[in-house]
């Protein structure tokens, strides 16, 4: 009885753990996804196959591993080449993703996410033939197949921060208050997210001398709920404009905003158009344009002028970030703000403002 | 600049926060009474969570969504009810595998239903209870601003969980059941001896458990974010465990450990806007609650004795 009971538990943990891995074997599907039936033309032989690993963040953050996949999405669709994504759900996968990759003959392959950097520098040299896309990753060395694609995002930081600086002086929208008080979000304390806090306040003190800026930082990039209490926090403070660059912790600001009045800016995506139902409060968003940046990597990859051993940096001039547009609120933005974003914008890309990073 | 700290809302915000904790923690506590230990708490909130928030997304009702996230927690914790009572399984072995399969069930569905991994659609969140204007101005308004803030701001299951942890701990103290309860925990074969099932008590400890853990999903997507996200619950289900041995294994307790846990969070983020004035990193005020909860569990309140039976799978003899 009791060898047949622990034998009957064996069965059912083991069982438990097949389930627990299914979403892992779910995610392959794309792979194989057109199987439909009768091909009329014959199958175009793939120019390349080409490939991302997503940080822990994985497809669906709304963010950077999904504009990556949009990348890899329209490269499939214009460049004709095969495609396939594998997710990282520990910080441990990345190697053995990426090693997956290399050795099925990807290339080149995108690891996404600043945190891959130590990953990559280490599997590029075990795979010289395979050229590698590390998007948000800066090497003091770059190894020769790989280029790191970086961005600046305090450039687009400062137009949202001209925006919020303006915006919170002003009165074109009844959640505006009468405080002369902004608000940031951030994910983690690491230099990447300062970027975008530098950036922001830089906007928005050049525009608003005397604003108040109060950032505020969750320590992680899922915690909705901290989010939540962060956006309150600010508002309680009297913030009347907030942007977050804190992945999904940004799902919760955007819920403080909505329950107690004030106006957000997303982040890396338009997030107007990627949080459905968020109209009401979303000004606009700094994005990050990943996906053009993956984009052009392949096509670089296909004409042979892949910038192997470099450092690519896309900033306002390079249509790397932007503003999104202010939907909901187009008509209620006064055009002086309108103009203010389009001074700054030139004033960056000729280089008469530069933009701090810290 | 004190000012900026001690607010209604600093009270307020502890009590958001102590919610999830303190539904699970509560859960945490019947079930290791009873002689189970629960570390599947993570896994049955982030279940709860989902089923809630998918349920809302069907039927448009958040209550409905209550409902299905409680139920949904009561059949996660099932598995693990049959696995330790009557398989007399490791109990730690079966919650570590409900953890893995709620992450892996909650993602694998995502996917199924919505089409998508990440962040599913906005709910129907439920509302505050109640909703005062505040009167005239003066010192009287202040006070009403405060009493209001911190009393009168909250949404219902935030009611619920203080009212919960009075009623459990009268429960477990002045009836019979709650006798029961606590032998189970510390002397399984002397319940057997009187003619109570130990199965059966377990199995409703267990099942109760999950409607707690399943409630504290509840409140995390259909009061506080009104969207689920994978592993959303992020490490509540494990400090909710800590908070029911701080608790020293009672319902009021719990809700208190997890009321410190919640303020300590609060504090932080409210000390965190004073980081032009105190230079310290805020890496430093993100570590506080988890510093707490080093020190507690490390002894310094005090020794904290688990039940006696607690773990030991029970052989009808």
């Amino acid at each position: 009885m009791n060898s047949k009971m622990s034998k009957l538990v064996a069965v059912l943990l083991a069982l438990m753990l097949v389930v627990a891995f299914l979403p892992a074997c779910a995610q392959e599907e794309p792979a194989e996804e057109p199987a439909e039936e009768p091909v009329t033309e014959e199958p175009v032989e793939p120019v390349l196959k080409t490939a991302m690993v997503t940080d822990v963040g994985g497809l669906g953050d709304k963010s950077f591993n999904d504009l990556a996949y949009e990348g890899l999405k329209k490269a499939e669709a214009d460049l004709n080449v095969e495609i396939q994504v594998l997710e990282s759900k520990e910080i441990t996968d990345y190697e053995s993703n990426i090693d997956q990759l290399a050795s099925a003959g990807y290339s080149p392959i995108f690891a996404v996410g600043f945190l891959m950097t130590d990953a990559v520098a280490k599997m590029a040299p075990e795979y010289p033939d395979t050229q590698f896309g590390g998007v948000d990753e800066f090497f003091e060395e770059v190894p020769p197949n790989v280029v790191g694609l970086l961005f600046k995002e305090q450039e687009g930081s400062y137009l949202a921060g001209v925006v919020a600086g303006l915006a919170t002086l002003d009165t074109f929208d009844d959640k505006l208050n009468g405080d002369n008080v902004i608000g940031f979000v951030g994910g983690m304390d690491i230099p990447l997210i300062k970027k975008f806090e530098a950036g922001f306040t830089a906007g928005a003190k050049a525009v608003n001398p005397d604003v108040k800026v109060i950032a505020l930082y969750a320590g992680n990039f899922t915690d909705q709920a901290k989010g939540k209490e962060l956006g309150l926090s600010l508002i309680e403070q009297k913030a009347d404009v907030i942007y977050a660059a804190a992945g999904a912790v940004g799902s919760g600001t955007i819920q403080a905003c909505q329950e107690r009045g004030a106006l957000f800016i997303g982040v890396d995506a338009d997030q107007y158009l990627t949080v459905p139902g968020s109209g009401d409060v979303m000004l606009t968003s700094m994005m990050k344009r990943v996906d053009v940046a993956v984009y052009d990597t392949i096509k670089a990859v296909i004409d042979g002028s892949f910038p192997g051993g470099e450092l690519q940096v896309f900033g306002l001039a390079e249509g790397g970030v932007d503003l999104a547009p202010y939907h909901d609120f187009e008509d209620k933005v006064p055009q002086a703000i309108k103009d203010a974003v389009e001074k700054a914008r030139a004033d960056i890309i000729a280089g008469t403002i530069v933009v701090p990073e810290s | 600049m004190l000012g900026d700290i001690i607010t209604p809302d600093l009270f307020a915000s502890a009590l958001r926060m102590a919610t999830p904790l303190a539904l699970a923690a509560i859960g945490g506590t019947l079930c290791e009474r009873s002689g189970v230990v629960n570390i599947a708490l993570e896994g049955i909130m982030l279940t709860g969570a989902f089923f809630g928030t998918a349920a809302v997304l069907a039927t448009g009702n958040p209550w409905i969504g209550v409902g299905a996230a409680m139920l949904s927690g009561v059949a996660i914790s099932a598995i693990h009810a049959f696995a330790s009572v009557n398989l007399r399984a490791d109990q730690v072995v079966s919650g570590t595998a409900i953890n893995l399969l709620a992450l892996g069930v909650t993602g694998f569905l995502m996917e199924l239903w919505y089409g998508h991994p990440g962040t599913t659609a906005s709910i129907q969140v439920l509302r505050p209870i109640f909703s005062f204007s505040s009167p005239g101005g003066g010192f009287l308004a202040e006070a009403w601003r405060w009493v209001n803030g911190i009393v009168f701001s909250h949404t219902p299951i935030v009611y619920f969980t203080i009212i919960l942890a009075v009623v459990a701990q009268w429960a477990m103290y002045r009836t019979k059941w709650g006798l029961h309860l606590r032998a189970l925990g510390e002397h399984p074969r002397a319940v057997d001896t009187v003619g109570v099932s130990v199965y059966r008590g377990r199995w409703v400890a267990v099942l109760m458990s999950g409607a707690l853990a399943g409630l504290a999903g509840a409140n995390l997507t259909i009061e506080q974010v009104g969207s689920f996200t994978e592993n959303m619950t992020n490490g509540r289900g494990f400090i909710a465990l800590a908070a029911n041995i701080f608790g020293r294994w009672t319902p009021v307790g719990s809700y208190l450990a997890s009321l410190l846990f919640g303020f300590a969070d609060a504090l932080q983020i409210k000390l965190q806007i004073l980081r032009d004035v105190i230079t310290v990193p805020p890496q430093f005020f993100l570590m506080l609650p988890y510093v707490l909860t080093v020190i507690v569990l490390a002894g310094v309140i005090g020794r904290a004795v688990a039940p006696a039976a607690v773990g030991e799978p029970y052989k009808k003899g």
